[in-house]
């Protein structure tokens, strides 16, 4: 038995050394490899690669008016960030933010979805209508809704007014202003998330519609129990990036509240920007940027073990 | 013919570059090109729209006038923005020979030592720096020492809608109004309105409340304001700024008080507001006084920075912008900087730019020329915001604050303001203002080796 055994690894071992011998690159293959992968790999490391480990050095120092690094002071910087009441107000804010955008962007994205891609006349007016923000950039969201959100004359003031309800100051208050942020996000997020969920609800084959229809199943049902499971690859991308994205919301925030009232929607990426190129202090942001970054590597990584589970490809 | 092949990649590379960068350089070389053999000098500003366009109207009068030197403009932006790019350029060649920067940069630029102080041309060339408003050269001064030359200056003032005032039988406050002056216009037009105009607003704006503190002659910070030594200490939590919090408050109460809150419009809506007739009384810088009028159906109305009851006003530090010249440049350079600032001083230019855009006229002669006379006789009330600069007496606590981190202060000094707008504890806001301001100043002289 023994004997066979041996004998039978032997060639085994073998094969795999000739695959491997295959795979091996060649002298050509590499010069191929590098000037192809070479560019890439220069400009990722110079401009991704490069920044990346110099925030993490900078996080270390404290630095002067001009930003460079003066005085190493270890981790100093992140004990006094996360002792810092303002910082930790921050990152609920952040979460909060995260966390309402994310679920009525989906919530919406899917009931816009699922509406739309019922077959009836003029129904493509309706989908047209609905993916329409994607064409509208930030700046230009921004705007018309400041219109909207005026205390004096925007359209809600005027509503409001109009049907004799108490008007509501949409900006000034710290509550009221992170509605409005995640208001806007969402509306402008919209028109993306419900383009691919119309797409993801399309391409579900009809034969299982309709051999639930044969069964009598209600509409609801068939909603949960096979739209959904079939469209889990893209509500898992959906969720992901639109969490990832939310993390990193900046313009709406520069162009609406600036962070205000009482830092109500100070995110973080909005104090990263702020610290460094308004308060000048390069230090701080660099490890508000490196926290922010095992943030959203952790946030990411729960996703990919708990959600990808429940994910059928 | 392998070895060709394997040369073919690497060349077509090399080309793409080389013809990526031919093309930068001859676009670079382009917008170089000097038309005549003057020294160019190199000048970044920050005005947009309007006083841009006046600006280039000095530029253009500038180059005409000269024969050695040619000033050529870029806009940087932002002022916030451009300090960061002043200071990161310094040393290289796209730096400029000139700058604009702003009130509270002052004492980031005078400690990054990349500045000759305007004094030194001053005693060289002979100039007469007396006619130049004393209160806007001592924002810029250090130790006597002339540091910047200030350029376009502007004073907060009080803004009220006249028409609505006369509307509702309401007698305007006095030139240079107390708190209770103001409070009581605001509470009769809200009253006499029936609700519907509010009373005033005052913007949630960090240097609002350093000219509030200015104009009670309290400091913002230990060592007079940063005029005796670097700052160390925050010293908000006073008498002077709960005294103006409380007048907000008392407004607030009343319910004559607007909140337009602190996002990126709320200075436009608050302008909307006014003009449209919503609110009643506001205080901004004198520099929307052309804007003000320009596009005002109502009568305009104003008056001096209030200040606190029982006591005379101490005077507003001015607001905007001063110019520099770097030290990175040939001392001809220099030079030539130094007469595009003295040509911008001249009386009749300065006369024209508070004409175009609201900034004040700083020379003391401006006052006398035709340009300035004939914009009083047509708007008399747009002479107040230069009475109340000729009027006030230099001093540590209306000459500004000589501190670094001044940007970062401004937002700590918004977060006291949106909390106490909000609802939240007068004292306790201004003690957390304090400490908080105090961490930053801690790390800024740790960081730059002041002790």
């Amino acid at each position: 038995m023994l004997k066979t055994s041996a004998t039978d690894v032997i060639p085994e071992k073998k094969v795999e050394a000739k695959q491997k011998s295959k795979f091996k690159l060649t002298a050509n293959d590499k010069y191929y490899a590098s000037i192809f992968a070479g560019p890439s790999l220069f400009l990722l490391g110079l401009f991704v690669f490069y920044p990346m480990f110099r925030t993490l050095y900078i996080s270390l120092f404290l630095t002067n008016t001009f930003g460079n690094t003066t005085l190493f002071v270890g981790l100093e910087n992140y004990v006094k960030l996360i002792s810092s009441p303002d910082f930790v107000s921050s990152m609920w804010v952040t979460l909060v933010y995260v966390v309402g955008v994310t679920f009525f962007t989906i919530a919406m994205g899917l009931l816009l979805a699922n509406l739309a891609s019922q077959k009836l006349p003029g129904i493509a007016i309706f989908r047209t209508l609905y993916s329409v923000t994607m064409g509208v950039s930030v700046s230009v969201a921004a705007i018309f809704w400041l219109f909207i959100f005026n205390p004096s004359a925007g359209f809600f003031t005027l509503l409001t007014k109009m049907l004799n309800l108490p008007t509501i100051n949409w900006l000034a208050n710290p509550t009221n202003a992170m509605w409005a942020i995640i208001i806007t996000t969402v509306w402008m997020h919209l028109g993306f998330v419900f383009l691919v969920f119309l797409g993801a609800i399309e391409s579900v084959p009809t034969t299982l519609y309709e051999a639930a229809d044969v069964e009598g199943v209600s509409k609801h049902y068939q909603f949960f129990h096979i739209t959904l499971p079939m469209i889990s690859p893209t509500l898992f991308f959906i969720s992901t990036i639109t969490i990832i994205g939310s993390f990193k919301s900046f313009g709406l925030i520069d162009l609406i509240t600036k962070g205000g009232p009482t830092n109500a929607t100070n995110m973080l990426v909005y104090r990263i920007y702020n610290d460094a190129f308004f308060g000048g202090n390069y230090a701080k942001s660099s490890a508000e940027a490196i926290i922010l970054t095992v943030i959203i590597a952790f946030f990411t990584y729960l996703q990919f073990k708990f959600l990808e589970k429940k994910v059928n490809y | 013919m392998s070895k060709y092949k394997k040369l073919v990649l690497p060349l077509i590379l090399v080309l793409a570059v080389a013809v990526v960068a031919m093309f930068g350089k001859t676009l670079s070389t382009k917008s170089a090109t000097v038309k005549d053999n003057r020294t160019e000098v190199v000048f970044w500003h920050e005005m947009g729209g309007p006083a841009e366009k006046s600006l280039m109207k000095i530029v253009d009068g500038f180059n005409k006038s000269q024969t050695k030197y040619h000033v050529v403009p870029k806009y940087q932006g932002s002022y916030d923005a451009a300090i960061q790019k002043i200071l990161q350029t310094h040393g290289t060649g796209t730096s400029p020979a000139v700058f604009q920067a702003f009130d509270i940069s002052a004492a980031q630029m005078m400690h990054s030592k990349f500045t000759v102080p305007v004094q030194d041309f001053i005693d060289k060339d002979g100039f007469d720096a007396n006619k130049i408003s004393p209160v806007a050269r001592s924002f810029y001064a250090n130790d006597g020492k002339q540091q910047a030359m200030p350029f376009n200056t502007s004073q907060p003032v009080l803004y009220y809608n006249a028409s609505l005032l006369e509307k509702y039988g309401i007698t305007p406050p006095p030139v240079s109004p107390s708190y209770s002056d103001i409070t009581r216009v605001a509470k009769q037009l809200y009253e006499r309105s029936h609700h519907q105009v509010k009373g005033m607003t005052v913007q949630i704006y960090g240097w609002l409340l350093e000219q509030a503190m200015a104009n009670a002659g309290v400091g913002l910070t230990n060592n007079n304001d940063g005029h005796t030594g670097i700052p160390t200490k925050a010293t908000i939590n006073n008498d002077a700024s709960k005294e103006f919090f409380e007048w907000i408050r008392e407004n607030q109460k009343a319910g004559d008080f607007m909140n337009y809150g602190s996002g990126a419009m709320a200075g436009t809506n608050q302008t909307t507001g006014f003009l449209n007739g919503k609110v009643g009384i506001y205080i901004q810088s004198s520099a929307s006084i052309s804007q003000l009028n320009k596009k005002n159906k109502n009568k305009l109305g104003i008056t001096y920075f209030p200040h606190p009851d029982g006591k005379k006003a101490n005077g507003v530090a001015i607001g905007g912008a001063a110019l520099w010249i770097s030290n990175d440049k040939p001392k001809a350079v220099q030079n030539g900087a130094f007469e595009f600032i003295k040509y911008s001083l001249k009386p009749e230019v300065q006369a024209q730019w508070q004409k175009d855009t609201g900034y004040l006229a700083l020379n003391k002669d401006s006052q006398q020329t035709s340009i300035l006379k004939g914009l009083y006789k047509q708007h008399p009330e747009s002479k107040v915001p230069s009475q109340q600069l000729q009027e006030a007496v230099p001093n540590h606590f209306n000459s500004g604050i000589l501190m670094e981190g001044m940007q970062k202060t401004r937002q700590i000094e918004q977060f006291a303001m949106e909390s106490i707008y909000n609802g939240g504890d007068i004292t306790n806001a201004l003690k957390d203002t304090d400490k908080k301001i105090d961490d930053n100043l801690t790390t800024t002289n740790r960081a730059n080796g002041y002790h």
